[in-house]
C-alpha cells in the first residue's frame, strides 16, 4: 500500500484517490470477557460489544455513528483509532491497519472527546497549540499558518490568551475542535461534541464543523445523541445497535422516521380508559398519566384526538419529537420484519 | 448519658463500615514488615554498637515492640484533617449542623470508631512481624492495662488536634501543609522511631512541653514497660492535651460557627 | 538513536516549561507543597543525622554521609518526579482509560505520558537536595559534578521503578496498594545504609527493590571520587529502566486486547 501517495490529500488529488475510503471496515468482530461475581468466581461471561460490523465511508463524507449507550459505538471508535485490536474481522482507516499502524495513522487523524479535553486548562489555548506543534512536528511555518487559520475561522482571536478554565463551554469546544484540526487530519473523529452547550453554542460548532466538512473535504465521524447535530453536520447515518449495523442511509430517511412519529404526553384529571388505536403505542400507563408513540402515517390526528378526548377528562397535553433512543429501539425493532434493511449507500 | 450513648452508636457504625479497611491494611503487611525489619537489623547494630543490654532502658526485643506499637498508632489516623477540611469547604458542614449532635463531637467519635479497626489490623499484622523477629511481646498485666487505658485517651488527644486543623479551612486556603506539618511533629517529636528516653536533653525538656508524646511514645512505652509515675504522667498530660486543644477547638468552632451564619455557608 | 533522543529532549523541554508554568500561576500552592517536602526531608535528615552522630552504627559513616545519602536519594527521585511527574499516577492513568488519549500522539506513549505532569513536592525534594548537599557537605568542584552526574542516574532509575511498580495496573485488577507497597518499599529501603542488611536481603535490594542502587554504589563514589561506583550506578538505573519499559510496553499490549475491562467490569 502506498500510504505515502495519500498524504496531503488535497482537492486537486486525481479521481482515483478520492474515491478511496476514508474507513472501511468489514466484519469487525469484538469480543469481551467479564468475570461475573466476586474474587473468587470464575464464571466468565463473553459479550460481543461489536458483531460483524461493516461498512465504508469515503473521504469527505460526514458520517453520524449513533446508537444507544452500550451499542458498541465507543469500541467501535477504539478499534478504528487503533486503541485496542479486535477479536476477529478487518478494518482501515485512511488506508491504515488502525491497531497496526497506530503511531502512523495518528498523524492523519484527529480526536475529539466531549468529555475529556486536550486542552491544558490552566493555560491558554495558544499555548496547548504550540504544544501540539511540538508534538507532532509541525514545520513552523505550516503550524503557523494552521493555527492563524484556524484562529480566524473558529473565531478564537478574542481568547486565545485566556486560560482556559476561564473560556465558556462553548469557547472551549470551539478551541477544542481547532486544536484537533492543528495537524491537517484528514479524518477527525467527534465523540459528544456539543454536550452541554447553549443553543446558540451548539448551532455555531455545528456549521463549523460542517464547513471544514464541505470545505477542506475533511471526512467526519460523528457520535452524538443530539438528533440536532445530526442533521446540520451529517449526510449520512449508521445506527448502530448491539454491536451491528441498523441503519445505513441518507440522513433523510431517519428523518422521516423522526417527522412520522411524535411522542404525546397526556395528563387527565381523573382516571382513564385508553383502548388500543392503530398506530398508537402505548410507552408508559399510570392512574393519571398516560404516554403515547404516535404514527401518524396510520392514524389522522383527529381520529386519535377524538379518542383521546373520550378517553378522559384532559388536563394538560404535551407533544414532542421521539428520543433518539427510541427511534433507534423502534428502528431496531423494525428491523426484523420491514423489508427497510441497512443498506449500503454510497455517495 | 443519653449524648454517650449516641456517640458510641456512631463510633460503632464507623467502625463496621471500616471492616472493609481490613483488605486494605492487610496490603499494609509488606510496609510494615519492610519498617520493622529495617529497624531490627538498625537496633541489632545499635545495640552490638553500643555493647549494651538496654539503651533508654529498653532491651531490643522492647525496641522493636515500642515500634510496632507506634507504628500501628501512626498508621490508624483516619484523615480526620483532611475530612473536615473537605467538609467545610464543600459546605456539607453546614448540612451535617443539621444532626442533632455538635459537630466536632460528631467528627470525634466517628473517627475513633475507624481508628480502633485500623489499629487492631495494624496491631495484629505487626506483632505477628515483630513475634517472629524478637519473640512475644515483654509486657505483663499491669503494662497492658495502662496500655489499654492510654490509647484511647491517646486517639481522642490526636482527634481533637486534627478537627483544629480541619476547621481552620475556614480561614486558610488550604490546610493540607498544616497537616503535614502536625503528623511530622507528632511522628518525630512523639517519639514514634525512637523513643523520648533517647532524645538529647533539650530536646527532651521541650517535648515535655508539647503533646505530641502523649499521643504516640506514652502508650507505646507503657505497653513495653510500665512504671506507676509514668503512667500517671502519660494520663495527666494526654488529659491536659485534650483539655487545651479541646477549648481551642470550641472557641475556634464558635467563631466558625458565626462565620457560617453570616455567610450563609 | 541519538536523533531520537533529541527529539524527545525537545519534547520534555515543552512539557517542562508547560508544567512549570502552571505551577507557577499558583505560586502560593505550589511554594508551600515544595516547602512543606524540603522541610519534611530536612526534619527527616537532621533525626537521622543526630541518630547516627549518638550511635555510630555504621563503620565510617558520619553525618556527612548520612546527608549525602538523602541528598541523593531527594535530589534523584525529586527529578525523576518533577520532569516526568505522570510516573506516580501510572496505576490510575491506567484504570481509569486515561492512557487512551496518550496512544492517540505520534510520540511514544511512555515517554510522553510520563512528560504530563509536573510534582510539585518532587520539586521540593530536588531543591531540598541539592542545597543541602551544597551547604551542609561543602563539596568542592569535581564532587559537586559527579553528585550531580549521580543524581541524574538516580532520577533514571526512579523513574524505570516508578513506570515498573505502575504497570503492575496492566496485570492485576485493584493493584494500587500493591503497587504503592512495593513503592514505599523502595524509598524507605534507599534511605538507610545499605550495609546496615547482609545476605539474601542484600540481594533483593540489587534486584526487586532496586534502593541499592541509592543507598550503597553512588554514596561510595562520592565518597572515594569513584568512577568505577558510578558507571554501575548508571548502569543499574539503565536496567531498571528497561525492564520498567518492558512491563510497560507489553502490559499496554494487553491493554490493547481491550480485555483489561474484565477488571473493572
Amino acid at each position: 500500500m502506498c500510504i505515502h501517495q495519500r498524504i496531503g490529500t488535497t482537492k486537486s488529488q486525481p479521481d482515483e484517490d478520492r474515491r478511496m475510503n476514508a474507513v472501511e471496515v468489514h466484519e469487525l468482530y469484538k469480543e469481551f470477557h467479564l468475570r461475573k461475581g466476586g474474587l473468587f468466581s470464575r464464571r466468565t461471561r463473553s459479550v460481543a460489544a461489536v458483531n460483524r460490523l461493516s461498512f465504508a465511508v469515503s473521504e469527505g463524507q460526514a458520517v453520524a455513528f449513533i446508537g444507544p449507550n452500550g451499542a458498541g459505538k465507543s469500541t467501535t471508535i477504539k478499534m478504528l483509532s487503533g486503541i485496542i485490536r479486535p477479536s476477529a474481522g478487518e478494518a482501515r482507516v485512511l488506508g491504515m491497519v488502525p491497531w497496526k499502524e497506530r503511531s502512523q495513522l495518528v498523524r492523519h487523524i484527529g480526536t475529539v472527546f466531549g468529555q475529556k479535553s486536550q486542552l491544558w486548562l490552566h493555560l491558554p489555548p495558544q499555548d496547548t497549540f504550540d504544544l501540539l506543534a511540538q508534538v507532532y512536528e509541525l514545520a513552523k511555518f505550516d503550524y503557523l499558518r494552521q493555527r492563524d487559520l484556524l484562529v480566524e475561522r473558529f473565531g478564537l482571536a478574542s481568547f486565545m490568551d485566556t486560560p482556559v478554565r476561564k473560556l465558556s463551554l462553548g469557547q472551549r469546544m470551539r478551541a477544542e475542535i481547532a486544536a484537533s484540526l492543528l495537524h491537517r487530519p484528514r479524518l477527525v473523529f467527534l465523540d459528544e461534541p456539543t454536550i452541554g452547550l447553549d443553543v446558540v453554542a451548539r448551532q455555531e460548532l455545528r456549521d463549523l464543523i460542517r464547513e471544514w466538512n464541505r470545505e477542506e473535504g475533511l471526512t467526519v465521524f460523528l457520535t452524538s445523541h443530539d438528533t440536532g447535530d445530526i442533521e446540520s453536520v451529517a449526510e449520512r447515518v449508521i445506527v448502530i445497535n448491539h454491536g451491528r449495523v441498523v441503519l445505513d442511509g441518507d440522513v433523510a430517511a431517519v428523518r422521516q422516521e423522526v417527522s412520522d412519529s411524535r411522542v404525546v404526553e397526556v395528563k387527565f384529571d381523573h382516571p382513564f380508559e385508553w383502548t388500543d388505536l392503530p398506530g398508537v403505542r402505548v410507552l408508559s400507563s399510570s392512574t393519571y398519566v398516560l404516554r403515547l408513540e404516535v404514527d401518524r402515517n396510520v392514524t389522522g390526528v383527529e381520529t386519535f384526538i377524538q379518542k383521546l378526548l373520550s378517553a378522559g377528562s384532559v388536563a394538560d397535553v404535551s407533544i414532542e419529537a421521539p428520543p433518539l433512543e427510541e427511534i433507534i429501539a423502534h428502528l431496531y425493532n423494525k428491523k426484523e420484519s420491514d423489508p427497510f434493511a441497512p443498506t449500503l449507500k454510497r455517495r | 448519658m443519653k449524648a454517650c450513648k449516641k456517640f458510641a452508636a456512631i463510633a460503632a457504625i464507623s467502625a463496621r463500615s471500616n471492616l472493609a479497611y481490613v483488605s486494605e491494611a492487610l496490603g499494609r503487611t509488606l510496609f510494615l514488615a519492610v519498617i520493622l525489619y529495617i529497624f531490627l537489623r538498625l537496633w541489632q547494630a545499635t545495640f552490638a554498637e553500643m555493647g549494651a543490654t538496654r539503651l533508654g532502658g529498653l532491651t531490643l526485643a522492647e525496641m522493636l515492640w515500642y515500634l510496632t506499637i507506634t507504628e500501628a498508632i501512626m498508621l490508624s489516623a483516619p484523615r480526620l484533617a483532611q475530612q473536615v477540611d473537605e467538609d467545610v469547604r464543600t459546605g456539607a458542614l453546614a448540612v451535617k449542623l443539621t444532626r442533632p449532635i455538635s459537630y466536632p463531637l460528631y467528627c470525634l467519635s466517628a473517627s475513633l470508631g475507624e481508628r480502633f479497626v485500623r489499629f487492631a489490623v495494624n496491631l495484629a499484622v505487626g506483632a505477628a512481624i515483630t513475634t517472629l523477629f524478637v519473640g512475644p511481646p515483654p509486657s505483663n498485666a499491669v503494662s497492658l492495662v495502662a496500655f489499654a487505658v492510654t490509647l484511647p485517651l491517646a486517639f481522642v488527644l490526636d482527634a481533637t488536634g486534627n478537627i483544629l486543623i480541619g476547621i481552620g479551612a475556614f480561614w486558610l486556603e488550604d490546610t493540607s501543609g498544616l497537616t503535614l506539618i502536625y503528623s511530622r511533629l507528632t511522628m518525630i517529636l512523639g517519639g514514634m522511631l525512637i523513643p523520648i528516653d533517647l532524645f538529647p536533653a533539650w530536646l527532651k525538656a521541650l517535648v515535655a512541653w508539647l503533646p505530641f508524646s502523649g499521643i504516640v511514645y506514652g502508650p507505646a512505652h507503657l505497653f513495653v514497660h510500665v512504671e506507676s509515675g509514668d503512667f500517671v504522667l502519660t494520663i495527666v498530660k494526654q488529659a491536659a492535651g485534650t483539655a487545651v486543644l479541646g477549648l481551642v477547638v470550641w472557641l475556634v468552632y464558635a467563631r466558625a460557627l458565626d462565620r457560617i451564619s453570616a455567610h450563609g455557608g | 538513536m541519538f536523533r531520537k533522543l533529541l527529539k524527545y529532549l525537545r519534547l520534555a523541554r515543552a512539557y517542562v516549561s508547560l508544567n512549570w508554568r502552571i505551577h507557577w500561576q499558583y505560586k502560593a500552592a505550589f511554594c508551600s507543597q515544595a516547602l512543606a517536602m524540603a522541610l519534611n526531608d530536612l526534619a527527616w535528615v537532621s533525626f537521622w543525622a543526630l541518630f547516627f552522630t549518638a550511635f555510630p552504627v555504621v563503620k565510617g559513616w558520619t553525618a556527612k554521609e548520612v546527608v549525602t545519602l538523602w541528598a541523593l536519594a531527594a535530589a534523584g527521585f525529586g527529578l525523576a518526579h518533577a520532569i516526568c511527574g505522570n510516573a506516580l499516577l501510572l496505576p490510575q492513568i491506567v484504570t481509569r482509560g486515561q492512557i487512551d488519549v496518550w496512544m492517540l500522539y505520534p510520540r511514544a506513549v511512555l515517554p510522553h505520558l510520563l512528560l504530563g505532569k509536573m510534582s510539585a513536592t518532587a520539586c521540593g525534594d530536588a531543591i531540598f537536595g541539592y542545597a543541602v548537599y551544597i551547604f551542609f557537605v561543602r563539596p568542592d568542584a569535581p564532587h559537586l559534578l559527579l553528585f550531580a552526574l549521580l543524581t541524574i542516574a538516580i532520577a533514571i532509575l526512579f523513574v524505570g521503578f516508578s513506570v515498573l511498580a505502575g504497570s503492575l495496573a496492566f496485570y492485576v485488577g485493584n493493584s494500587e496498594t500493591l503497587s504503592e507497597q512495593w513503592f514505599f518499599s523502595m524509598i524507605t529501603f534507599s534511605t538507610y545504609p545499605n550495609s546496615l542488611f547482609d545476605g539474601w536481603i542484600k540481594i533483593v535490594l540489587f534486584t526487586l527493590i532496586p534502593a541499592g542502587f541509592v543507598s550503597a554504589l553512588p554514596v561510595e563514589a562520592l565518597r572515594n571520587l569513584s568512577l568505577t561506583d558510578a558507571l554501575l550506578t548508571f548502569a543499574g538505573a539503565l536496567a531498571v529502566l528497561s525492564v520498567g519499559s518492558a512491563a510497560f510496553y507489553i502490559g499496554l499490549s494487553r491493554y490493547e486486547s481491550g480485555n483489561l475491562i474484565e477488571m473493572r467490569g
